[in-house]
């Protein structure tokens, strides 16, 4: 069984989502990409920074 | 502008999804390949989290009905059909070699943390230094040694080594579709043979991770 309970499972999933989602995925010459700030936004708005946080608490703390 | 979603092996398979703003989703053709877009009034998108979720919930359905799909990036659009033609022209055969790697794949993450208060504690700034040093060095053994089985499985793999002290490994694995039980059988191994670990997998994802060429292999 994996270490980590199902509630901090989920918040990495939703990070590890974000992540990919604004992160990663093909980038074209001359496509209207967002700033940096808007990312920032997108982050602080789905709480994925505080969550992450909590995430490795949680993560820490889970009985095996 | 035209938003675009995923570049996919053509004919692209569309789902009844609605895109970003409830919009419609459609496949436009560019060389080599098909590019799954919304059409919008606005010059681009606003970065929410409805449209996050928007353009991952394309993406997932794509990958759900499609063999082949090569995630975009979230906020990019061309002004016009013909101008994001263009631009796939550009790098028409880096992509569709990248969507003949991922054909078939789906990626899943990995991310092991460490348990907490291993901080350093030493008397003197050099004994300090070492201390530090071989901490980061038995970091870096671990991640290898969480990484090594767990690539082996996998066609190809990404990784990011200590991204903070406690993220020991922070692993993406391109698998093929029929391979994840087996795949999710060696992580369940790896987390057994380190119990002090918390190891998460998570996916299957459609391949973000391995959709440009900087991806390296496994």
């Amino acid at each position: 069984m994996n270490g980590a309970s199902p509630a901090a499972q989920q918040e990495v999933t939703l990070l590890e989502l974000v992540d990919r989602v604004l992160n990663k995925g093909v980038v074209l010459t001359g496509d209207v990409t967002l700033s940096v700030a808007d990312v920032d936004l997108v982050y602080v708005g789905l709480r994925v920074l505080l969550a992450s946080v909590g995430t490795l608490e949680q993560l820490e703390s889970s009985p095996q | 502008m035209v938003y675009v979603y995923a570049f996919v092996e053509r004919p692209a398979s569309v789902p009844d999804v609605r895109g970003i703003g409830d919009a419609r989703v459609e496949a436009e053709a560019a060389p080599g390949l098909d590019v799954v877009i919304s059409r919008h009034e606005a010059p681009s998108v606003e970065a929410s989290e409805p449209a996050v979720i928007a353009h991952a919930r394309v993406v997932e359905a794509l990958a759900a009905s499609n063999e082949a799909v090569l995630p975009a990036r979230f906020g990019g659009g061309h002004a016009d059909a013909d101008g994001l033609r263009a631009a796939v022209a550009e790098r028409a055969s880096e992509l569709t070699a990248a969507l003949a790697r991922v054909r078939g794949c789906v990626e899943l993450g990995v991310r092991a943390l460490a348990p907490a208060g291993q901080e350093v504690a030493a008397a003197s700034g050099g004994a300090y230094m070492r201390a530090r040093l071989e901490q980061r060095r038995e970091a870096e053994r671990l991640a290898e040694e969480l990484h090594a089985p767990l690539a082996e499985r996998a066609r190809e793999a990404t990784r990011t080594v200590g991204a903070t002290p406690r993220l020991l490994l922070s692993a993406a694995y391109l698998v093929p579709k029929g391979e994840v039980t087996e795949f999710r059988e060696v992580v369940e191994r790896v987390q057994a043979e380190h119990a002090e670990l918390a190891i998460v997998c998570t996916g299957p994802w459609p391949a973000y991770s391995f959709a440009t060429a900087e991806a390296g292999s496994a």
